[in-house]
């Protein structure tokens, strides 16, 4: 290779430095939810060698209903990673294989949607659930997920199948097989990789979302974002707690971010690289 | 490979579109599409719609009566009367032309510099994508307290260096923007890095070597081969987040609440103030149509581009 050793060097130090940038904000998080209150605001900061303590994530659990609210958030996930996913795999395996232009094009209408700025759904979006008793149910913001959510499957997934050969399902349409059959038992088993991105990109938009949340959750459906803007209002003292409750809200998807990295590049990748 | 294409599936060598009653294959592929297309229709186009109605009344939450009257165009004539608005539209601009110029420039120079495959490297690399996973709220959330003029630590580090921080960065008219762009500039660079990233590792390696015989310099062969080959990457780049950065919410929520002032006041902030805070909600229908409208043109500029990058790389 053309690059020197003491190039490469330098190269390792800069890119722990752009590292250190990257991570110093997540740090100061993780260090502030086990600070006691009164090593939480001292100048110089103290970033390491604190007294630890669990005082922050004691009142979380005891004080704030945070399970709650993280089961809130499970089932909005949940609810809208299994619904995109199914509704986009299916809808993007006809756009990668039909020949009909109505269905390859209709691509591009879903990419549309994608551009479309929450505010601008959520006025009348906010209107049309209230008149149908919807307002507070888990159901009003899972649908407004999915609908931001599904387009994305749809997209990354007829990239994902147009990229797998053809040949197997053409062997089992002369077994016999119908075309629906092929997909479920041919294609599906296959495009494995490719539906485990579209669910971590699904989970991980649902999951961080707050504008849908804040607007159509009630008390008792509201996701763990919205608790911690709860205790924004409360008091400006509270910092140990609402870097506690954030540790709650981080921890799931830093978990998916540094586990499953590959599928999570790829969910992220999706919709520029084989643009 | 054509020849058994075209015995094994009669369907992908006759032109389908021809048929006038399609075949099974393409039934059954209408009938996959149907579930999600139905979806959005109903649930993406159906606020649209009413949403455009209702841009054309004076409709207030607030008022008792529930009295909807028709004022025509009367609220898109307002929104450029009205001086709030062309602030937030002035905003809007400097924070998405800032935002995606600052973090394509940045996000090129760490592709480039962390491209490396060591195992070292891809450590790094997966660290270095963090902030992406992070739920934008609490990053603000972040960024607040780090920003503290009290408590944080990023004014207590600039008073040492001797530089007056006022009201903090977030409180100042001046730098209020500028801190809020740092802010998505730390979690979204990391986004162009990966994209970049893959777009070089896409690159022939051949080419560089042949300029290098030919006597390039590094820098030579970066401007000369690599950015150029780069282009649809980095335009896909550009757009992507360009689309996404009209969209800022949760950070201005939580960090600056669209001041000092109306300084970090965005459209797509504005709407929610006025929609959902003021309830003075034909107005934000209007302002959503509008910023819906400038969405659009980048939109079709997007696909308009992917159209003729897709017809150079011969995909269908």
């Amino acid at each position: 290779m053309r690059i020197s050793r003491t190039e490469n060097t330098i190269r390792n130090i800069a890119a722990v430095g752009v590292v250190a940038f990257f991570l110093i904000p997540l740090i100061w998080l993780f260090t502030t939810a086990f600070k006691l209150q009164r090593d939480l605001f001292t100048l110089p900061p103290v970033w390491l060698g604190f007294e630890p303590t669990l005082r922050h994530f004691n009142f979380a659990l005891t004080q704030t209903q945070v399970l709650r609210f993280v089961v809130n958030s499970v089932i909005i996930s949940a609810g809208t990673t299994i619904l995109a996913v199914v509704l986009g795999t299916l809808g993007g395996y006809a756009v990668a294989r039909s020949r009909l232009r109505f269905v390859s094009a209709s691509s591009y209408f879903f990419l549309v949607l994608l551009m479309i700025p929450p505010v601008a759904m959520l006025v009348p979006f906010y209107l049309i659930m209230r008149d149908l008793g919807l307002l507070g149910t888990y159901w009003a913001v899972i649908i407004l997920d999915t609908c931001y959510n599904a387009p994305f499957v749809v997209w990354l997934m007829s990239n994902y199948f147009r990229t797998l050969p053809q040949e197997m399902e053409e062997a089992a349409l002369v077994d016999g097989a119908s075309h629906f059959q092929s997909f479920l038992r041919v294609t599906l088993p296959v495009a494995v990789p490719g539906i485990i991105a579209s669910a971590l990109y699904c989970i991980i938009f649902s999951w961080n979302d707050f504008i849908f949340a804040l607007l159509l959750t009630s008390p008792a459906t509201k996701t763990v974002p919205l608790s911690i803007m709860g205790q924004l209002s409360t008091s400006q003292s509270a910092w140990g707690t609402m870097a506690a409750l954030s540790v709650f809200a981080v921890l799931p998807v830093l978990l998916i971010a540094l586990l499953l990295n590959r599928y999570f590049v790829q969910g992220l990748t999706a919709g520029a690289t084989k643009g | 490979m054509a020849p058994i294409v075209s015995t094994s599936s009669p369907a992908l060598s006759t032109p389908a579109r021809k048929q006038r009653r399609p075949n099974p294959r393409e039934r059954t592929n209408v009938a996959m599409l149907a579930p999600v297309l139905i979806f959005v229709l109903v649930i993406a186009l159906a606020p649209l719609v009413f949403s455009f109605a209702i841009s054309l009344t004076d409709y207030r939450l607030t008022d008792p009566t529930q009295a909807k009257p028709f004022v025509g165009l009367g609220n898109y004539v307002k929104a450029f009367q009205d001086k709030a608005v062309t602030d937030t539209l002035v905003n809007t601009l400097v924070f998405v032309i800032g935002a995606v110029v600052s973090q394509v420039v940045l996000g090129l120079a760490l592709a480039v510099l962390m491209s490396a495959e060591t195992r070292f490297m891809r450590t790094l690399r997966s660290l270095a994508i963090l902030p992406l996973a992070l739920p934008p709220l609490i990053v603000g959330l972040i960024w607040r307290a780090l920003y503290n003029v009290q408590i944080g630590p990023i004014p207590f580090y600039l008073k040492q260096l001797g530089v007056d921080v006022g009201r903090g960065l977030l409180g100042e008219v001046n730098t209020a923007m500028l801190a809020v762009l740092f802010i998505d500039l730390w979690q979204w660079t990391p986004l162009l890095m990966i994209i970049f990233l893959a777009g070089i590792k896409s690159l022939p390696g051949e080419i560089h070597e042949a300029a290098y015989v030919d006597g390039a310099s590094r820098w030579q062969a970066f401007t000369r081969i690599t950015l150029p080959l780069l282009m649809p990457v980095i335009f896909i780049g550009v757009l992507l987040r360009t689309m996404n950065a009209f969209k800022i919410f949760d950070i201005i929520f939580v960090t600056t609440g669209g001041g000092p002032g109306n300084a970090t006041s965005v459209l797509n902030y504005h709407i929610y103030k006025v929609g959902l805070t003021f309830f003075d909600m034909g107005y934000a229908a209007a302002l959503a149509n509008i910023l819906l409208f400038m969405i659009g043109v980048c939109c079709a500029i997007y696909i308009l581009l992917l159209q003729r990058q897709r017809a150079r790389s011969g995909d269908s």
